[in-house]
């Protein structure tokens, strides 16, 4: 008898450890590149490389994260490209006239009404599909990367070529604190404020009900504009945080600096597992999702693989993701 | 009668749209009004618009396909890459038939495996423009074929530019494909009502699949013009092609939900676009200034696309 019931426990011992391993696939992809990467290559390990590797996450883990809450409310943000471009050009462009601390909020504040603005455009005409969210946001990011090269002329500015004080902005592009990098610790933080926001509050399970479904939210006396307006502020907002850990890590700002960002997010927050028709997921996903790209392409940088050969492996993955995660629903 | 000719209005917004530019026209002194002008407008459009008259089948199966810019590129070095060893025709033949491939995998992968068809084609189409880089090394290759070149390059009895009249062909095929046979008039019932579809006895994931077949091939095509129109393959062009002709296709008044639309329409969306584009340039108005009306004209079609069925779905 006794011996029946720790067979059973073992047995739904199993099952728990399989379904834990069903459900979160990424981590083990992620250990897996890990040790095969360590392996061939003992550098990777080093403390250097985890501090670049700590650099690279950070731009991408920001506008992810934004982009999560967009999706998980069944919506979907191209114009992070755009807004990428354009908080970094103007961002860097004020930091001679204004001061650095004042050019960082106006910055924010820029990526936030980028987002309020799309959101309202995207509530005015009634869009309740990912498919019309997606090609408005679309017309809005050819709009915001236009103004954004309208603004430079077309030109790349350099953090270098500004006379007055750049410390804030090197501190995040460049500083760290012990072996983490500050970038890191903004992320660490912006985590566990987004976290607290989607799971112990009410506009964060709003946000998920009004992505499971829009007609049930509405029903239930959730005001489904409030949301739609939240998450592409929210998006906006982290996009323009993103915008910033990029330029100052690159110390460059270049009016098409954004290109590729919103197919690297979309993937990441997808391989996460975070699922596109909306209401399921979480920020802590999305995390798992940017490990593994830019572990991804550190590792293939590591193997000398070339960078063209990344992106067909990016777009594999991609597909890979989204057909595990058909086959794990059905 | 007033009440007609405005619901007659609403319904073609892309119509009135390219009106209205060709009326603003009139009160500028350009070469706008010319026949090589119109000519070439619409001879720099055919590429763009083989590659919608594809998309729209996916459109109207109620799916999307974002991997027509990689399939283009890659279906353009491909065919320049095969050139230095095969004949003309077998070289177009095979571009083609991998272009028709990628069709089938994007359907197999959407339609039998139910998985989001604008996610998965956006993937494949970050692999094939992948691919399209790793076997050119982001260079652009050059084509030595003068007659390969020829093909996109030439006028019809010294006027109409062969690219034009391949276009009016692949239009009336589609347009043919559509209308009056059994594929196109499943596909509409497909993209109207999946489920009412399938219990009519339509094989509707054949159905949905062969259109993204059609839009791989003719997604191919329209490279295969684009390499002999620049006598080059190159890997950076399809950057943003795909979003520009889903966009363009539903601006044309195909919408994005499925079943409604057709080869016609899309014709007129992007044309909405090729002559924003050059009474644009004739204007001389700064390439930067250009995107921005493009975007705020996407965001405006589609607005108000959204916005008439908003209102449809209140007065119910």
């Amino acid at each position: 008898m006794n011996m029946n019931l720790t067979m059973k426990a073992q047995s739904s011992l199993k099952k728990k450890f399989l379904g834990f391993i069903k459900e979160y696939m990424i981590l083990v992809a992620i250990v897996i590149l890990a040790l095969v990467t360590a392996i061939a290559e003992p550098r990777f390990l080093s403390l250097e490389n985890m501090t670049n590797i700590m650099r690279q996450f950070g731009p991408l883990i920001m506008v992810s994260l934004g982009m999560t809450f967009v999706i998980i409310g069944g919506f979907i943000d191209l114009s992070v490209t755009g807004i990428v471009s354009l908080v970094a050009v103007v961002t860097l462009s004020l930091i001679e006239p204004l001061g650095q601390i004042p050019a960082l909020l106006i910055g924010l504040a820029l990526g936030a009404i980028c987002g309020l603005l799309t959101s309202t455009i995207i509530i005015s005409c009634g869009a309740l599909t990912q498919a019309e969210a997606l090609f408005i946001t679309f017309g809005m990011s050819t709009v915001y990367g236009a103004i954004a090269l309208i603004y430079t002329g077309g030109e790349t500015n350099h953090l270098s070529w500004v006379t007055r004080d750049t410390s804030l902005f090197k501190a995040i592009g460049q500083g760290n604190v012990g072996f983490i990098s500050v970038s890191f610790l903004i992320f660490l933080v912006v985590l566990a404020i987004l976290w607290v926001f989607q799971n112990k509050t009410y506009m964060g399970r709003a946000i998920s009900l009004t992505g499971g479904n829009k007609t049930a939210a509405w029903l239930t006396g959730i005001n489904i504009n409030r949301c739609i307006r939240t998450i592409y502020v929210i998006c906006g907002f982290m996009t323009a945080l993103g915008a910033i850990v990029l330029f100052s890590r690159v110390t460059t700002a270049s009016p098409v600096l954004g290109k590729g960002y919103e197919t690297n997010a979309i993937l990441s927050v997808v391989v996460g597992g975070t699922s596109l028709a909306g209401g399921k997921g979480s920020v802590l996903r999305t995390v798992l999702g940017v490990l593994l790209v830019t572990l991804l392409s550190n590792c293939l940088n590591m193997l000398e693989v070339s960078a063209y050969m990344q992106v067909v492996l990016r777009g594999a993955i991609l597909i890979a993701a989204i057909w595990l995660d058909s086959t794990r629903h059905r | 009668m007033i009440k007609s000719v405005v619901s007659i209005i609403t319904k073609q917004k892309a119509f009135l749209a390219v009106v209205v530019m060709f009326i603003i026209m009139l009160f500028f002194p350009t070469n706008f009004y010319t026949q090589y002008n119109l000519l070439d407008m619409l001879n720099s459009a055919s590429i763009l618009m083989i590659i919608a008259f594809g998309v729209t089948f996916t459109l109207i199966g109620g799916a999307c396909d974002l991997s027509v810019g990689g399939n283009m590129v890659l279906a353009g070095i491909i065919v320049v890459k095969l050139l230095e060893h095969l004949p003309i025709w077998a070289s177009i033949l095979i571009a083609v038939a991998l272009g028709g491939i990628i069709g089938l995998v994007n359907g197999y992968l959407s339609v039998y495996h139910k998985t989001e068809p604008f996610i998965i084609t956006l993937g494949m189409g970050t692999l094939l423009t992948g691919i399209a880089q790793q076997i050119t090394d982001a260079h652009p290759v050059p084509c030595r074929n003068m007659a390969f070149m020829r093909i996109a390059n030439s006028q019809i009895l010294n006027v109409v530019p062969t690219l034009v009249v391949i276009m009016l062909a692949v239009l009336l095929f589609t347009y043919w494909l559509l209308r009056f046979t059994q594929f196109g008039r499943n596909l509409y019932a497909v993209g109207g009502d999946y489920e009412v579809a399938k219990y009519s006895g339509i094989n509707v994931r054949r159905t949905k699949a062969i259109a993204f077949v059609l839009s791989g091939i003719f997604a191919a095509l329209g490279g295969i013009l684009l390499a002999s129109k620049l006598n080059t393959g190159a890997s950076t062009y399809g950057d943003t092609t795909a979003l520009e002709v889903n966009c363009g296709v539903v601006v044309g008044g195909t919408s994005f939900a499925g079943g409604i639309g057709g080869i016609p329409q899309s014709a007129i969306g992007m044309l909405v676009f090729a002559v924003l584009e050059n009474a644009m340039n004739m204007l001389n108005i700064d390439a930067y200034v250009q995107m921005l009306f493009k975007g705020i004209v996407i965001v405006a079609i589609i607005w108000l696309d959204c916005y008439t069925r908003k209102r449809k779905r209140e007065a119910v």
